[in-house]
Order: C-alpha cells, then sequence, then structure tokens
C-alpha cells in the first residue's frame, strides 16, 4: 500500500523506459517484476516487516526495485553508497541496523546484524506501521547527523502529477536530493540515466547519448564543467534544464553558464536531508534570487536566518538534539536577504567571516575568485586572527604551478574594482587536491 | 631579550623588508622611502593599518616557512601579550619572530 502510486504509474507505462544503467535500458515492465522479485527474496531472507534495513549501493535497477520493495514493507531503510564506505559501521549503528542488504555487487546479500532498535524515534515509526528512510548529512559542516522520515507523508508529495523527463542520476542514492529525483521520476514515468562516474566528461557524454533533459546538480560540479569545457566535447542539445542546490552558487558560475547556454533553465533548488526539497522558483536563469515553498512548506526569516515548517519534515536526528523550535520550525542556519517572496541565500551562519567588524560569506569571494585565469577551483574560509578577530584565507587550485607571490599579485588586480578591501583574502594557500567530497559538494568547514 | 644573535636578528629584518615590499608590490600599498630596523608599523607614526599589519604578519609567516623551513605563529595571543608590542617597529618584529622560531 505505501508504493500504490508508483506502482499504479508504471503499470501505466509498462513499456516506457525507466531506468538505463550501464547503457542498458530497463523498462517499467522490467521494474514491476523486479519489484516482485525482490519482495519474494526480502521474505525468503526473513527481512522482517517494519525492520531498520541498510541497503548499501548506488543507483541500479536492482537497488531501486530493492529500494521499493522495502518501503512496501514498512521497513525503514538506510541507504547508504560507497561515498560514505569509512562511515559505514558507525552510521549503521547509529541506524540501529537489523539488517543489511549489500546491492552493489553481482547478487544482493542479505545478513543480519542482532542489534537491537531502541532509540525513541525508530521505536514511533514502527508503531505507526510506516515505512521510513534514514538520510545522514554529509558532515560537510561537522558530524554527520542520521535524519528518521516517515515516508508516508515524505511520499505523499510525489501524488501530484509533474511532467517527466529524463534525468540524470547525478546527486547520490543516499541523498535527500537522489532520493528526490528518483521518486520524482518514477512517480511521473520519467527515466532515471544513471551514470558510472560524476566527471563532467562523463555525465556530458551521458546526457548526449540518452538525451537527458533535466540534470539535477550542484554548484560545485556547473563550475568544473565550465573549467573542463567538458560541454564543448559533447552534444548537450537535449538539456532543457539545471537544478543547483546544496550549497551556495557563485553568481559568476551562474552567469557564465547562462551565456553559453541561454535556452537551458537554470533553477534553484532548496531542500535538506531535515525537511525534504522544496518547491522553488528562479527570478531568471542568471539571477540567485529564489522563491520557495510549496504544499506542506512555510517559511520564515528570524535573525536573518532561514527557518521551515514542513509537514513532510524529519521525526528528529537519531544522534543529535532536535533543531526544531518550540513551535515546530526547522532553523536551518542559512542566512538570507528578502526581497518581496525573494529570497538570496548568501550562506550559512557558521561560514560567515568577522574581518575587523566587516562581514564577508565565502561564497562572494569565491565568487570573484574563481573567475580569474588559471584558477580551478577556489574555497574561501575564515580563520581565527587576533588581530581582526578572522581573516579570509582563500585556498586555491590552480591549472599551471605559479609562484605564491606571482599570485597574490594577479589576484588583488583582479579583486580591487570587484571587492571591498576586507573581503580580498589576506592568506592564500595553494593546494594540489581537490577540495570537494564524493556529493561534490566544496568542503568548507572553518578551524577554530 | 632572549636568544639570537643580532645577526639572526638583522636577517628577519631584512626578511619583513622584502615581505613589506612585496606586498606594496601585490597590493599598492603606501610605504615609507626608507625601510630600516627602527621604521615604525603600528601607531601613531607607523604606516599600517590592522588589515595591512595582518597580511604583512601572514607574507611574513609563509616567507620564513620558505626560507627557513620553520612554521611559526606570529599573530596570536602570546604576540599580542607581550609588554612592548611586537608589532611597533621592523625591528620588533623581528625579535619576536626569532624568539618564536626558536620556540616553535
Amino acid at each position: 500500500m505505501f508504493i500504490d502510486h508508483v506502482l499504479s504509474v508504471i503499470r501505466a507505462h509498462p513499456d516506457r523506459e525507466a531506468i538505463i544503467w550501464h547503457d542498458r535500458v530497463y523498462t517499467f515492465r522490467w521494474l514491476e517484476e523486479s519489484i516482485s522479485k525482490w519482495s519474494g527474496f526480502l521474505e525468503d531472507n526473513a527481512v522482517a516487516r517494519g525492520s531498520v534495513v541498510s541497503l548499501e549501493a548506488d543507483f541500479s535497477p536492482d537497488s531501486i526495485a530493492l529500494l521499493l520493495a522495502l518501503i512496501a514493507r514498512a521497513c525503514v531503510v538506510v541507504p547508504l553508497t560507497a561515498s560514505v564506505e569509512t562511515k559505514k559501521t558507525e552510521f549503521r549503528e547509529i541506524a540501529q541496523v537489523e539488517t543489511i542488504v549489500r546491492a552493489d555487487g553481482e547478487h544482493p546479500e542479505v545478513s543480519h546484524t542482532g542489534l537491537e532498535v531502541t532509540h525513541a524515534l525508530l521505536l514511533e515509526v514502527r508503531a505507526r506501521n510506516h515505512p521510513g528512510l534514514v538520510l545522514f548529512s554529509s558532515g560537510s559542516t561537522g558530524k554527520s547527523k542520521g535524519a528518521l522520515h516517515d515516508l508516508v507523508p515524505l511520499l505523499e508529495k510525489f501524488t501530484s502529477p509533474r511532467p517527466a523527463l529524463r534525468a540524470i542520476s547525478f546527486l547520490l542514492f543516499d541523498h535527500i536530493g537522489g532520493f528526490n529525483t528518483l521518486l520524482y521520476s518514477l512517480s511521473n514515468a520519467g527515466c532515471i540515466v544513471t551514470v558510472t562516474s560524476r566527471l563532467p566528461d562523463a555525465v556530458c557524454a551521458a546526457i548526449a547519448k540518452h538525451r537527458v533533459q533535466l540534470l539535477p546538480t550542484s554548484p560545485t560540479f556547473i563550475n568544473l564543467l565550465l573549467v573542463s569545457e567538458a560541454y564543448r566535447r559533447h552534444d548537450l542539445s537535449s538539456l532543457e534544464l539545471v537544478t543547483y542546490g546544496t550549497e551556495p552558487m557563485h553568481e559568476s558560475t551562474l552567469r557564465r553558464f547562462h551565456e553559453l547556454y541561454p535556452r537551458i533553465r537554470l533553477q534553484q533548488t532548496y531542500g535538506l536531508s531535515e525537511v525534504g526539497i522544496l518547491r522553488s522558483r528562479s527570478r531568471a536563469s542568471d539571477s540567485l534570487w529564489v522563491r520557495i515553498g510549496g504544499d506542506g512548506y512555510e517559511t520564515r526569516v528570524v535573525d536573518d536566518m532561514l527557518e521551515i515548517k514542513a509537514k513532510s519534515a524529519m521525526l528528529g536526528y537519531l544522534n543529535a538534539p532536535s533543531p526544531f523550535t518550540e513551535d515546530g520550525w526547522f532553523k536551518t542556519y542559512d542566512v538570507v536577504q528578502v526581497d518581496g517572496e525573494d529570497f538570496r541565500i548568501l550562506g550559512r551562519k557558521s561560514e560567515l567571516i568577522n574581518v575587523g567588524g566587516e562581514k564577508v560569506y565565502p561564497a562572494e569571494v569565491e565568487s570573484v575568485l574563481c573567475t580569474m585565469p588559471g584558477v580551478q577551483s577556489v574555497t574561501v574560509r575564515g580563520e581565527p586572527n587576533p588581530i581582526t578577530g578572522q581573516i579570509v584565507t582563500a585556498r586555491v587550485k590552480l591549472d599551471n604551478s605559479e609562484p605564491l607571490s606571482a599570485f597574490r599579485k594577479r589576484m588583488f588586480e583582479h579583486c580591487k574594482n570587484a571587492l571591498p578591501r576586507f573581503k580580498i583574502p589576506q592568506k592564500v594557500v595553494i593546494v594540489s587536491e581537490d577540495m570537494h567530497g564524493e556529493r561534490f559538494k566544496t568542503v568548507r568547514s572553518s578551524s577554530s | 631579550m632572549l636568544g639570537g644573535s643580532q645577526a639572526q636578528a638583522l636577517q628577519v629584518v631584512d626578511l619583513i623588508v622584502e615581505s613589506i615590499l612585496q606586498i606594496k608590490d601585490e597590493t599598492g600599498l603606501t610605504v615609507p622611502s626608507r625601510l630600516q630596523a627602527d621604521t615604525a608599523l603600528l601607531g601613531t607614526e607607523g604606516f599600517l593599518d590592522s588589515m595591512a599589519l595582518v597580511t604583512l604578519v601572514v607574507a611574513l609567516e609563509q616567507n620564513i616557512e620558505e626560507k627557513f623551513g620553520v612554521s611559526v605563529q606570529l599573530a596570536d595571543a602570546h604576540a599580542l601579550s607581550q609588554e612592548h608590542s611586537p608589532y611597533s617597529t621592523i625591528y620588533a618584529l623581528a625579535e619576536y619572530a626569532l624568539l618564536r622560531m626558536q620556540t616553535d
């Protein structure tokens, strides 16, 4: 009963392409049969109804079918991809996983952990007889937090019909964005095109080969796409919509992409593991101003920070105190500017840099620095300094090696008309490693 | 003062002057035509504001690391709690840097 809506869509379009994996096509008919098959498999392997089950896989036809079968079985599903390999043991403990389903090899394997479920929130979902979902935040600003959702209200959102699109499953299987893309696609008889690599050329090749219309991605990836010029080497004419979220977008990146592809709609998304993905509408493709909300969501701004009230909000964190206010609002700690009904997200409060009393957000400095010739990527953060409180430190990855002093001089020239003096990094470090994690989200936790 | 010969201190003075000229080149900072050991950095006779001082300290730390292979912190609570500010003159900064290079 929990996947009734998705099943009805699946049954209505048996011959449509549902999933493309390793360049092979899997139809909705295949998916329906697969869900049945895996339901039997779960039964045969003593995966109890309502149990907490980790599903360890990335997007694949089997993992998708298993996910749906587990939901139908009212299990609390804990998706875990290879990107969190080193944290799996910790995450399984936090979520009190009773059964592990490994589905990233030839044949799915089931093992039982012997762990007992004692957490009040997990017991609550069980008492409701509802399926659940546990998502771990990326931990890019601290420790990873496990958010537990009751899937019934979360799945409600997908019953309103939307256009069917061919979309890349860029966002990970264990990420709220990835889950959202998947359910959206299945609920509207769209097609999920999986990719073996999330590097720009591989993604562009998949877009060209499978005539993909939608790319849900992150600002870091779009920047990489521009810097690598992968877009020159592949035919992206099928692309209609690129959505971006998970971190602040640099205005310069947005403008550059829009200039290259004026016909592709660029749409900012806003969502969190804790409340799901909100509906959003950017003012324009090259604008950072966005309206967010939609059915079941309310927004308000308190102390310049965005707060959200969601019908589909999580029950709570499994390993952290409740982030909700007394009146049920979720504090995002995202600092925003407001203009009428639109918001402009400046950055997380924790990223704010205070230099001698003047405030600056990493994104605004990065936006200027990343347009410097020879700069592959840049991350800005604050560092403590007793003279001014904090200083602005830029970590830069360059195309070619360059002496630090030469770069600093170039940087100052480049920035002097675009930024007030205090925003120009007082410290520069040239790095050679990539600064984003597997989720293509720039890591910028500040040192203090 | 503790540790370091005058010769060593003067080496660091040279490095500080070099760092100042670097910053002048990079940022267009206005600096006195003569830069020597007794040139004032901060204070009523100094030519640095807090932003420029921070930039100088960062540049000096990076230059010290490059030249002497030693990683030092020249802007921390310790520096600010000295009886005589290490940022008052070029020589004061040199002495303080030498002290940190020997103890860090």
